[in-house]
């Protein structure tokens, strides 16, 4: 009687053992697939920063394909899975935004190379849904900032100007002045930087 | 009297909407998507702007794209709730702020300048946790 008992048990628990298995990557699997963060290159290839935080801890992803549950738990995302998850997402995305840089020769004068983008600029609007432009005016530190805010405008109108003489079309064109607070060239109060004295077009 | 001020909140609401400078456009669209900014809600097409505290959702197989002043772009996918708590750029003032919730959905983001002028500017909340953004690209997900 015990020879025909013994296998039973047997088999029984391979089955247990089987469906713990199956139960557990069930489960893991869940979690790994329901909430979370996955890190990926910029469009430029470079990779930042994300930090999640939540009651489980915290998590610096600082790695393309480096993931993260939402309450702050390390967690292993495979490749197949963020492409079945966001593939769409991905393929929704609109154009990344394109910046042009335009120099002044003196004052609100254009270098001839910078005049020579606002066509280009244009062409580039043109391949746009809906494209909405910013015209970004800076300067240098030298002079206060009153000043400076003032000249930053007076560029940026210059080059809205000829953008729109030469045609351009948008659905919003915004005109700002950043004056001397966002510098291209880190540089202390009061230096000469022709290179910080430009004006950034925005094309989205 | 109740109904009346009412009225005046939603005539307010709209009127600060529509006097304020949009903070992003819609760039792409498939499916059921809205914006709803203030009292007013509409369906998003092309071109749709949308404002600081403005709404968005997507119904089922839907998505949308949307493009912000700072050059942040970001699409969604299916059955998404994204809301703007805070979006403040002006350099000039010193004024940079980018706070965001994803409540449910999908969501891919691609870095702007707010973080590169003023890093730990840029937070996204879930309902389990906030994240903090310094110039890349991820992709978020939020199931219910």
């Amino acid at each position: 009687m015990n020879d025909q008992a013994q296998p039973a048990p047997r088999r029984c628990s391979v089955l247990r053992t089987f469906c713990t298995f199956m139960l557990l990557s069930v489960l893991l699997g869940g979690c790994a697939t329901k909430s979370y963060v996955v890190l990926i290159p910029s469009p430029d290839g470079s990779v930042g920063e994300v930090v999640v935080k939540g009651e489980k801890g915290e998590q610096k992803l600082t790695k393309a394909g480096q993931a993260g549950s939402l309450d702050g738990r390390a967690l292993q995302v495979e490749d197949k899975q963020v492409k079945e998850d966001f593939g769409e997402v991905m393929a929704a995305l609109p154009k990344i935004p394109v910046r042009y840089l335009l120099y002044f020769s003196a004052g609100t004068t254009l270098t001839n190379e910078s005049e020579s983008l606002i066509p280009k600029i244009i062409a580039e609007a043109k391949t746009r849904a809906a494209v909405d432009i910013s015209i970004i005016g800076h300067t240098d530190t030298v002079f206060t900032d009153p000043y400076n805010n003032q000249l930053a405008l007076k560029r940026a109108a210059k080059v809205s100007d000829r953008l729109v003489e030469k045609g351009l079309k948008a659905n919003s064109l915004i005109i700002e002045s950043h004056g001397k607070k966002n510098l291209l060239i880190q540089t202390p109060d009061n230096t000469w930087e022709p290179r910080n004295r430009r004006v950034e077009v925005s094309v989205r | 009297m109740l109904k009346i001020i009412f009225m005046t909140y939603l005539f307010l609401v709209s009127h600060v909407f529509a006097n304020e400078q949009p903070i992003g456009h819609v760039k792409s669209v498939s499916g059921e998507a809205t914006i709803t900014s203030g009292a007013n809600k509409i369906k998003a097409e092309i071109g749709s702007p949308i404002y600081q505290g403005s709404v968005l959702q997507t119904g089922k197989k839907s998505g949308m794209g949307v493009t912000f002043k700072d050059e942040t772009v970001m699409s969604f996918g299916a059955d998404t709730v994204f809301s703007v708590d805070e979006y403040l750029y002006s350099p000039i003032q010193g004024n940079l702020k980018f706070s965001s919730k994803l409540a449910k959905g999908s969501l891919n983001y691609v870095s702007g300048v707010i973080e590169k002028l003023k890093p730990d500017a840029v937070t996204v909340r879930t309902p389990s946790g906030i994240i903090g953004v310094r110039g890349t690209q991820f992709l978020l997900k939020v199931e219910e």
